[in-house]
């Protein structure tokens, strides 16, 4: 019998707080913080535990403020969480070894790695030597994404220069020359049209097909969950609320359109009604 | 090390882009530099020496003074806090590179722009006032002045990556960076030779590292150090090195666990 792989992410009991200074209104506060700043503690994410195998492609879902982007900015290794264990690739994220940081990317939706006075090849190169990929390895995977992202033509036009999606597209073909195992994707088609929403949709799906890599994605966008994912994770108030297959979340909140399901969702949780807790 | 030296060459080609800001940059540098030619030509016309320097050793602190500013304070270390503020540097942290190396070839980038431009003013001066520069005597002299030099660019980017990491604690690290600046580039000797201070504000100011900046180096250059003061700032050089060196380790490791990553 074949012996099943371990998860590419495992996370357990996972919880963020984040001490926040507070300011009080007007000038009178201004002046008082001057001297006496007054901090809160905000719980970002409580308790959250799940697992990604490899291969698969799974929404992570939730309102503004859920906790979606703190729980990825763990698993990348670029916060700390106050308690709780995770492993991504077999490595503890918040270490960043080098090993774990070859095999992962994150593509932040309304960040940029690319340098905005000099052409996206440039940025590429850069790319070439951080992660040192081989030259006929980045050659055939230049070609490879510049072909489905159709971006050839653009690679020696200086990056300020591109329309938003052309640059999206750029972005996401620079944060995968390395080809990286897992990729947690924030918003990735935030702010672009329908045609170029399709255009990195289907992208995503060759990319995860093609090297069976375990994708997180967050998006507020339907389109992303229902053509993508396969699996959602839904989030609020930082808790966990549903881990299941799209049908199952469908199934459970009762309703045909996936977006009015989500909301019902959202709302049972608001009203912390029983049985929502995840198995 | 190649993927910093690739970092050190794209530094340069956007240097090159930005001409604007380069131009801009480069016209304040003659300014000064020319202000102080005709201040200090001022001071010494009908004088032989003042305050132990005759003309040409005078000529030659100003000159090297405009050309250790591009080597020393010439940087990119005031984007650190910026960095760190708008979450920036959450891209440089999910990738295999190390943060101060790469900042360091930035730095080193910044430097070499800014110093091919400073030579080429410095010689554009030299012979358009046919200025009389002291040359060291000693071949031995270039060897410590570059050694001095060497340790001034790493003292200066310890200082400088110090005062960055305050973008962990505050979004307002502009203000102090400014005043640090002013007062090390004064403490340094980079507007004037130190000792034409008093004697007291002159030990005051030798407890500090700033005199290692550019005053130290010149004075080597000058030949007027003697072998004792010549080993002994060198040493006070590897000591700020060393101390700094366990500060910035300190501050980054700590500024890095509370990192919030705001921004990105």
């Amino acid at each position: 019998m074949e012996a099943m792989e371990p998860p590419l992410i495992e996370v357990r009991g996972l919880s963020k707080v984040f001490k926040v200074d507070q300011k009080r209104p007007g000038l009178r506060g201004a002046l008082k913080g001057l001297f006496r700043r007054e901090f809160r503690d905000v719980q970002a994410v409580r308790d959250v535990s799940f697992q990604i195998q490899a291969g698969e492609l799974v929404g992570f879902l939730g309102p503004n403020g859920a906790g979606k982007t703190t729980t990825l900015k763990m698993l990348s290794g670029l916060l700390t969480p106050t308690r709780g264990e995770a492993k991504v690739l077999g490595h503890v994220p918040w270490k960043r070894e080098r090993p774990f940081q070859k095999q992962l990317t994150m593509v932040m939706g309304q960040r940029s790695q690319l340098w905005w006075d000099l052409p996206a090849w440039d940025s590429f190169l850069l790319n070439k030597e951080i992660y040192e990929i081989p030259k006929p390895q980045f050659e055939e995977t230049v070609h490879e994404l510049s072909t489905l992202l159709e971006i050839k033509d653009l690679l020696e036009v200086p990056v300020k220069k591109l329309s938003l999606g052309q640059r999206m597209k750029a972005e996401l073909a620079c944060a995968l020359l390395h080809r990286p195992r897992v990729l947690l994707l924030d918003e990735p088609t935030i702010g672009l049209d329908v045609v170029m929403q399709k255009k990195v949709r289907d992208f995503i799906l060759a990319y995860n097909h093609r090297w069976k890599a375990a994708i997180l994605l967050t998006s507020h966008n339907m389109d992303d969950v229902s053509e993508l994912c396969s699996r959602a994770i839904l989030i609020n108030h930082g808790r966990l609320l549903f881990d299941g297959s799209l049908p199952q979340l469908q199934a459970r909140f009762g309703h045909d359109d996936l977006t009015d399901a989500m909301r019902r969702a959202f709302a049972a949780m608001e009203k912390e009604e029983p049985g929502l807790a995840v198995p | 090390m190649k993927k910093y030296w690739f970092v050190f060459s794209l530094y340069w080609q956007e240097g090159l882009q930005q001409r604007a800001s380069f131009f801009i940059d480069r016209f304040r540098s003659c300014v000064t530099l020319i202000s102080f030619y005709y201040l200090w030509s001022a001071l010494l016309k009908n004088r032989p020496s003042f305050a132990g320097y005759d003309y040409s050793q005078m000529i030659t602190y100003v000159l090297g003074m405009d050309i250790l500013r591009s080597l020393v304070f010439a940087s990119r270390t005031y984007e650190i806090a910026g960095d760190i503020n708008h979450g920036r540097l959450s891209a440089y942290l999910l990738k295999p590179v190390n943060f101060f190396v790469y900042t360091f070839f930035r730095d080193l980038s910044e430097k070499s722009i800014n110093l091919v431009s400073a030579m080429m003013e410095v010689i554009g001066l030299t012979f358009l006032f046919h200025l009389k520069v002291h040359w060291p005597h000693d071949p031995f002299t270039w060897i410590w002045f570059l050694a001095a030099v060497g340790g001034a660019i790493w003292l200066n980017f310890l200082l400088n990556f110090m005062v960055g990491c305050w973008g962990f604690w505050t979004a307002e690290s502009g203000g102090p960076r400014f005043l640090m600046e002013l007062f090390v580039e004064f403490s340094a000797g980079a507007f004037f030779p130190l000792d034409i201070l008093s004697k007291r504000l002159q030990a005051a100011l030798q407890l500090l590292p700033s005199p290692y900046l550019v005053f130290f180096p010149l004075q080597i250059f000058l030949e007027k150090t003697t072998r004792a003061q010549l080993i002994d700032g060198l040493l006070i050089q590897l000591f700020w090195m060393a101390a700094l060196s366990g500060i910035v380790y300190g501050v980054w490791t700590r500024g890095l666990s509370m990192y919030g990553a705001q921004g990105s």
